[in-house]
């Protein structure tokens, strides 16, 4: 392996050349491309940047997966240019306000974004160029805006062919929500990106469909998909939509799918739903299309329940952890070495230490800083260490277990540290539990729960026999539990909790109980 | 045999743990039935593959009630 992307590539353009390195559908058509035409499309989109003067600069990507989006981001990262993924489901004013956080002065653009050109034109005086990731020409009338075939065309077969970046230069900018404020712009550099490709060690031979089913602009889909994969010189297949993840598992065959913990639930879901009658790995053969043995998983921890379910039809899920500020893999189990319930071993390339129970990683893949945040970037790198603001634990053998965040963390007067997610998850496993926040009042623990109303409406429940259940389901978690652990109040609430914009439950505000 | 918005509800029924029977038509997906987004998408393509007919992901977001995707998909059979 090399030190950069570019490397990786070339090698795999090499090693692989008539392969197809991406499948993707037109209505029903199944279209390909292979590593050799890949490379090509890359290296004419390289040349046609050096061409157009826009080494050194900032290249932003806003598009849904697709083969030009892909291209073109090699196109930007094998050159002297940074890439700028943003997701494309932003709306149009936080876009814009990325493109010029980021100094971005070129855009690829995908069709389906065009009809937010005119503002995009308006509002970004430093974008130079906007390219349509399409073959066919553009019309529009402003010169600054034409499609991707013209780009490729710029600088011809013999034109001059951008230098090698250095491994230290930075490569991609990926914008993280984080839990506070504005969006921070993580800088990964050519060393992060093909570190992180080649410690996550799992093989699978060339020409293997992987289904893309993740955002693109996601550095767990950007880089365990398609870098990592193309570095293994694995087909990746592009789901069109999540209406059709099923279907297209089906077409394509895939024996690895990157997933979130969200899509095993709901794939478990139509799996358990099933006539009992039909055999299991009939049912897996028709829900996962025929091929699937791998799914690893991230962004959340994913209940331990589902790894089990699963390997009941064929299919091994793999739970890893990271951050885009890691490029993004710090830990994964991976087949032959694997521990249900942890997010498995630190990669080789990842040293892990802790402060006050605090995940701190050091190790290559870990960001250069956050895109013009001084501040944000000393906050969370110390001395090489990056604070992860998850808290965790390395167990006797070595595989590392979250168990909540820094911030979200009780302590109680006996000096016991408690995590409230980690029992919150275990308690949200309750048929009559919907929501649910611990909290830490009067020295104890207390479990605030609205009730699951799906189900307090099927078995018709009053108010006293929810208590009574929800009680009766208290009593029996805190059996299995150390003292300092077992909850001691339970409130009913009579209404859901008050969340954020992004769903998530203001924890802070757990103690409000009135109608939204 | 089983009417069309019988099999519809059935199909429902694998994301939430309420019966077929017990379903209101006004019921939200979201919030009464407790599908995840995902859900929402994952039952929407098996109703393309049930009852032949297509959907634009863009449109089916604006659907929230059994009652609206009875509508949607009753209109884009008489399309069909």
């Amino acid at each position: 392996m090399g030190m950069l992307i570019r490397d990786i590539l070339e090698n795999s353009a090499e090693k692989f050349a008539d392969i197809q390195a991406v499948k993707w559908l037109k209505k029903k058509e199944i279209l390909e491309r292979s590593y050799t035409e890949l490379m090509e499309n890359v290296v004419a989109i390289r040349k046609g940047l050096l061409a157009e003067g826009f080494q050194g600069k900032h290249i932003a990507l806003i598009g849904v997966s697709s083969v030009e989006w892909i291209e073109s981001y090699l196109g930007v990262i094998t050159g002297n240019t940074v890439a700028v993924p943003l997701d494309a489901g932003l709306p149009g004013e936080d876009l814009i306000d990325l493109i010029n956080r980021s100094d971005s002065e070129g855009l690829f653009l995908s069709p389906k974004h065009l009809p937010l050109l005119d503002a995009i034109l308006a509002a970004c005086p430093k974008l130079r160029k906007i390219w349509i990731l399409q073959e066919e020409e553009v019309e529009v009338s402003d010169q600054k805006v034409v499609s991707l075939a013209e780009l490729k065309k710029v600088s011809g077969a013999n034109g001059a062919d951008a230098d090698r970046p250095s491994a230290e230069d930075v490569s991609t900018i990926i914008f993280t929500s984080g839990t506070t404020g504005k969006s921070k712009g993580v800088m990964l550099t050519q060393y992060n990106l093909a570190t992180n490709v080649e410690y996550v060690r799992y093989t699978a031979e060339p020409g293997a469909a992987m289904l893309s089913v993740l955002p693109i602009h996601h550095a767990f889909c950007l880089v365990m998909d398609w870098l990592k994969g193309f570095s293994l010189g694995a087909t990746i297949c592009i789901n069109d939509s999540l209406l059709h993840m099923v279907k297209n598992m089906g077409i394509f065959q895939p024996e690895v799918i990157l997933m979130v913990p969200m899509m095993v639930e709901t794939i478990y879901k139509r799996l358990s739903a099933a006539d009992p009658a039909i055999p299991k790995q009939a049912l897996a053969d028709q829900v996962f299309g025929g091929k699937l043995r791998i799914i690893f998983t991230g962004g959340a921890h994913l209940d331990p329940f589902y790894i089990e379910k699963f390997a009941e039809y064929g299919v091994d899920i793999y739970e890893g952890y990271g951050m885009s500020e890691c490029s993004p893999v710090i830990s994964s189990n991976m087949p032959g070495d694997n521990k249900p319930g942890s997010i498995g071993r630190p990669l080789a390339n990842a040293q892990i230490a802790f402060d006050n129970g605090e995940i701190l990683v050091k190790g290559s893949s870990v960001m250069m800083g956050y895109y013009q945040m001084p501040e944000e970037t000393a906050e969370t790198l110390k001395d090489g260490w990056l604070h992860t603001g998850d808290k965790g634990y390395l167990d006797e053998d070595g595989f590392l277990f979250i168990n909540g965040r820094v911030k979200n963390l009780i302590i109680l007067s006996n000096g016991e540290n408690i995590s409230p997610e980690e029992i919150e998850n275990k308690l949200a496993l309750g048929a009559l539990v919907g929501e649910v926040i611990v909290t830490g009042e009067n020295n104890g623990l207390t479990a605030r729960i609205y009730p699951d109303m799906d189900v307090v409406q099927a078995k018709g429940l009053g108010e006293t026999e929810i208590q009574a259940g929800l009680q009766a389901f208290i009593d029996e978690y805190n059996k299995n539990q150390p003292t300092y652990r077992q909850i001691t109040g339970l409130i009913v609430r009579k209404n859901p909790f008050i969340r954020s914009s992004t769903k998530k439950i203001k924890r802070q505000e757990a103690l409000i109980d009135e109608p939204l | 045999m089983m009417t069309q918005e019988m099999q519809f509800k059935k199909i429902v029924a694998q994301y939430c743990e309420v019966k077929p029977e017990d379903m209101k038509n006004e019921m939200r997906f979201r919030e009464d039935l407790g599908f995840s987004s995902l859900d929402f998408m994952s039952f929407l393509g098996e109703l393309e593959d049930t009852f032949d007919v297509e959907l634009e992901e863009d449109d089916v977001l604006q659907v929230l009630t059994i009652a609206e995707a009875l509508e949607m998909m009753e209109k884009l059979q008489q399309e069909a």
